[in-house]
């Protein structure tokens, strides 16, 4: 009984092909669909309703020919109207291709991420290496092995959340600690960025936040020197900000490095020349990085011999960079987490 | 730091107008935050940093100027005709510790009437920030805003036993101070007092009883440099900061004592209008303040800061801020002038050379630093794929704070014991999250408030815990989606997010990476307990998923399902296999349909359960194709379709074989379900 199906089903798949491939205009298209796939009268419905007559065994066999026969049907007809289409529509059938594009959705990084990748991308053409480390850090790291000598009042200019039951712990207040962590496990030459969150106790405000993203930059290797700082800082300012970017150091205090610089670019926006500029407030210099020749207390508690290797080091914040470049007014919107900023950028 | 502009000029002899004074500071380190202008006088608010104590007086100010201009001189008040008389035994100065206090120089002045300070010191005290009083408190005042040195001045007529005494406060001694307020002492604090009695706060404030009043004839002046730590620990102890403690705790300069004792008895002098005589003086100093001599190489400044710095240049730019040097050849050694405190490193000294030399004749040059082996990080290429993947099915990145409430903390997990923070911005600060879910479902109620219709959005951020003491930290990604999936409009119908879309969501999210989620049924907190699953790879852990339970959607109004995930990132990445090439098979598949009515009481996962039991070797995959639920379909049961494709690994599979293999495969699962064929 099955072997007989088959053969009908094998005959009415040679007469579907014969068929569709005289076939003419639309109308012939559509009358052989009907004969093949109305579900009343159609050649596989016919074929169906005979099924309740197979016995249980055979029963999927027969199913599995059917189905077969009525894929290649189906599959064959959709590509003779696609393929015929232009044909079908100039006789008359409405198509309007100049129908507007679904909206479908499409989902953005978090600006402050998107920053962090960009600066993460430019220093890793540099031939750095990305390092992380713990957002709970040890007081040691985050500020004795830096060079902050405990009850020193450089250790007042960043507020500094403590745990409970942890008297040796604090959120770290910067990301420089991961200097210390990489040069303790590592020998030189080193070339580092620590990305990521660092934590002072500032109630939030326009400029302040008590959770914010540093990058942390460190290179370690003989004979470097502060003008490879400028120079290393100069081609990142550039590729980031724009290629007319000029930079200006000014004199600063980290405990842990020396000499230190303040380290100012050029506005560009306005590059200094509008009094009323929004961005750089009319003084054409833009505060954006602490930097300077690594410590060398901080070298030898690290491990490293002071009078063999130089280096430098270099900070900036995220939050203010982006803030900077994409004209945020407010660093409490970056944490809003509100869709509709976010979806103006990443 | 405020600084009076005319009042500076006097120590050193510019002729800037203001924009060039401060581009000048500026150049040399010193920003000024605020410009007055006060009675005609020009006011700059600097700013210091707490390594240069030196530059909170106008000396300090004029020091430097007259170091980065080499045509200007720095110079100090006269005060070479103010005479202080030898030690007499009629009074007496005592430091019981000296590690206490490095230095104490005290002198008596007698029959003096206490009168206002003459108008230009009055105008220029008000300039700088400070009320007058009266001439002697006014010129303890002038002389710490002139040389930096704080001093304090007591009624000699309430001090008893004809002595002071610098010591530690015993416990329960207590001090009503110039502000009003008793303070309790114990050994932290250290004490000026007489014979019997706490007089001061050393270092941080007077004590009232023995300040000077309308009334007051004969004063005793203090002019001494205490141990830093000892007046830092001691006014943070008390809450307290003051002009005096601030400088203190940065450290001061020892060799300034006398100095500022000599200034204040020539203030006092012009006020007073005649000639003090101290009737008394005594200057106690055992522990005397040493500068060690720096070994500094002629070549350094040049080989720490590439710039070209001719030998002579940093000889001559030290000598301008007050470093004697002793040429040694190829060296010098160099000894700082006494009010550096901060010149501890040769590299102290090439940052004076390279900021009076100006930070502006740098120029930018690229390291040649021998590159290290360079590591490439797959952690990182891992996350940017995840999150690639994630916003291409239209969810949004955020970052939230790493705190939040403990009640937060409990929502996510009911058990687990908080970290928390000692000292936090407020109690929705307090404990370091334990999951970011909570957090998503802030963020969801909010846009959400805001009338987003569609909210899908992952963090991937750190969260926190106790094992024992130790902290441990882990990266975590989360997920969420809540609202509507699909837009309706002319082509496509409206959706809402289901949880079988967030499961879709998932495991691609998983094959991206080429591993293969499994959802086992898992009661998590957070998550209804009839859609709450335990994420495995492996067989291992990595997180939870499913539709978050109605009670925290409640607490956070949210109207529609929300379905969420979070997942441990260095598990998921630890699970990731290397690539490994595979000759995919190149004979032909065949397909067979197997539909079948099953009990409801029958899960999905247990019929593939039975299908990998009973799986025949050639059953290369199956697929779920149709799933119905309807008029034709009995009470109790549902139809499913499963799509079964047939192949071997050597050869073409015949269409009899694959029936046979078919037909005994689907018959045992029948059986072993109770299904029925259709």
């Amino acid at each position: 009984m099955i072997d007989e199906l088959k053969k009908e089903i094998e005959g009415a798949r040679r007469s579907f092909i014969h068929e569709l491939e005289s076939i003419q205009s639309p109308e012939q298209l559509a009358a052989l669909k009907e004969r093949c796939l109305s579900r009343k009268k159609g050649v596989v419905s016919q074929f169906l309703a005979r099924l309740k007559g197979f016995v249980p065994a055979e029963k999927p066999l027969a199913g599995g020919a059917i189905n077969q026969f009525k894929e290649f049907v189906e599959t064959a007809l959709a590509e003779a109207e696609r393929t015929r289409g232009a044909a079908v529509a100039a006789k008359g059938e409405w198509l309007d291709p100049s129908l507007p594009a679904s909206e479908l959705p499409v989902g953005r990084f978090h600006l402050i991420a998107d920053i962090q990748r960009q600066i993460e991308d430019i220093f890793l053409q540099l031939g750095y290496e990305i390092a992380a480390g713990p957002e709970v850090e040890r007081e040691e790291y985050n500020f004795s092995k830096l060079n902050f000598p405990e009850h020193h009042p450089a250790r007042d200019e960043q507020d500094t959340f403590f745990l409970e039951g942890h008297d040796d712990l604090l959120l770290r207040t910067h990301t420089s600690p991961m200097q210390v962590r990489y040069m303790l496990e590592h020998k030189p030459p080193l070339k580092i960025i620590s990305p990521g969150k660092a934590f002072r106790k500032d109630d939030p405000d326009a400029t302040h936040s008590p959770c914010f993203h540093q990058v942390e930059g460190l290179l370690v290797d003989r004979g470097i020197h502060f003008s490879h700082l400028k120079g290393t800082l100069e081609a990142f300012c550039r590729s980031f900000f724009g290629p007319d970017i000029v930079l200006r150091f000014r004199p600063g205090y980290f405990p842990f490095t020396e000499p230190s610089a303040e380290v100012d670019i050029s506005c560009f926006m306005c590059g200094g020349d509008k009094a009323d500029c929004r961005v750089c407030k009319g003084t054409g210099w833009l505060e954006i990085l602490g930097s300077g020749m690594v410590h060398p207390q901080v070298l030898r508690n690290c491990g490293i011999d002071p009078e063999e290797y130089s280096g430098f080091a270099f900070g900036m914040g995220i939050e203010r960079v982006a803030m900077l470049k994409y004209g945020v007014p407010d660093l409490r919107l970056l944490y809003e987490n509100d869709l509709r900023l976010l979806g103006q950028f990443g | 730091m405020k600084i009076n502009v005319e009042y500076l000029k006097r120590f050193a002899a510019f002729d800037l107008d203001d924009r060039a004074l401060k581009d000048l500071l500026a150049g040399i380190g010193l920003e000024t935050a605020e410009t007055q202008s006060i009675g005609g006088e020009t006011v700059l608010d600097l700013e210091t940093t707490p390594n240069r104590p030196d530059w909170l007086s106008h000396y300090g100010i004029a020091r430097e100027i007259a170091a980065k201009d080499a045509r200007l001189r720095f110079t100090p008040m006269e005060l070479s005709g103010v005479k202080l008389p030898p030690a007499s035994d009629d009074f007496s100065i005592h430091i019981e510790d000296a590690a206490d206090c490095r230095r104490y120089s005290g002198c008596i002045v007698r029959d003096l009437k206490v009168t206002e300070s003459p108008p230009e010191v009055q105008r220029l005290l008000l300039s700088l920030g400070l009320r007058p009083i009266n001439d002697i408190v006014d010129a303890s005042n002038l002389v710490m805003m002139t040389c930096g040195q704080p001093l304090h001045i007591f009624d000699l007529e309430r001090l008893q036993g004809a002595q002071v005494r610098v010591r530690r406060a015993r416990k329960n001694e207590t001090l009503r101070l110039l502000d009003e307020r008793v303070v309790a002492l114990d050994e932290r604090h250290l004490l000026i007092a007489d014979a019997s009695r706490p007089l001061a706060l050393a270092g941080i404030m007077g004590g009232l009883e023995s300040g000077i009043s309308a009334g007051t004839r004969h004063i005793f002046i203090e002019s001494a440099c205490f141990e830093p730590v000892v007046i830092r620990l001691g006014a943070h102890a008390l809450g307290m900061k003051t002009d005096a403690s601030y400088r203190f705790e940065r450290g001061m300069d020892a060799e300034a004592t006398l100095p500022a004792l000599r200034m204040a008895l020539l203030l006092l002098a012009r006020s007073q209008g005649r000639a003090l005589v101290p009737a008394f003086f005594q200057d106690v100093y055992p522990r005397p303040q040493l500068r060690p001599a720096l070994r500094l190489e002629k070549d350094f400044p040049a080989r720490l800061t590439g710039m070209e710095i001719p030998a002579a240049v940093c000889a001559a730019i030290l000598g301008r801020l007050g470093f004697r040097l002793r040429d040694e050849g190829g060296h010098w050694l160099v000894t700082p002038p006494s009010h550096r405190v901060d010149a501890e490193y040769k590299e102290d000294l090439v940052e004076e050379i390279a900021r009076i030399h100006g930070y502006d004749h740098l120029t930018g040059e690229m390291p040649l630093a021998a590159n290290p082996v360079l590591r490439i990080d797959h952690e990182r290429v891992t996350v940017q794929r995840l999150k690639h993947q994630l916003a291409g099915a239209g969810f949004n990145e955020v970052i939230n704070y790493v705190f939040q409430s403990p009640e937060e903390n409990l929502m996510a997990d009911p058990q687990g014991s908080p970290l928390t923070l000692k000292n936090p911005l407020g109690r929705d600060f307090s404990v370091m999250k334990n999951s970011l879910l909570v957090g998503l479902l802030r963020n969801t109620a909010a846009n959400a408030n805001q009338g987003v219709e569609r909210v899908a959005l992952f963090e991937i951020g750190k969260a926190f815990g106790l094992e024992g003491r130790q902290v441990r930290e882990s990266r975590r990604l989360a997920i969420s989606a809540c609202g509507l999936q699909q837009r309706k409009d002319w082509r496509q119908t409206g959706l809402d997010f289901d949880f079988a879309w967030f499961k879709s969501q998932l495991a691609s999210l998983g094959r991206r990476l080429r591993l293969e989620l499994a959802f086992r049924r898992d009661a998590q907190p957070l998550f209804s307990p009839s859609c709450s699953f335990a994420v495995e790879v492996n067989g291992r852990g990595l997180g939870r998923a499913g539709e978050i339970a109605p009670e925290p959607r409640r607490h956070f109004k949210l109207e529609k399902p929300v379905f969420a995930a979070e997942l441990d990132l260095a598990a998921l990445i630890a699970a990731v296999p290397e690539s490994r090439f595979r000759l995919w098979n190149r004979y032909p598949a065949t397909r067979r349909d197997f539909t079948f009515l099953m009990p409801m009481a029958v899960s999905y996962e247990e019929l593939s359960a039975a299908v990998e039991r009973l799986r025949p070797a050639v059953l290369e995959s199956y697929e779920l194709t149709d799933v119905f639920q309807g008029n034709a379909i009995p009470a109790g049961k549902v139809s499913f379709s499963l799509g079964c494709t047939y192949r071997a690994r050597e050869r073409t599979l015949t269409g009899e074989e694959v029936n046979a293999v078919h037909l005994e495969f689907v018959g045992r699962l029948a059986a072993q379900l109770g299904l029925i064929q259709r």
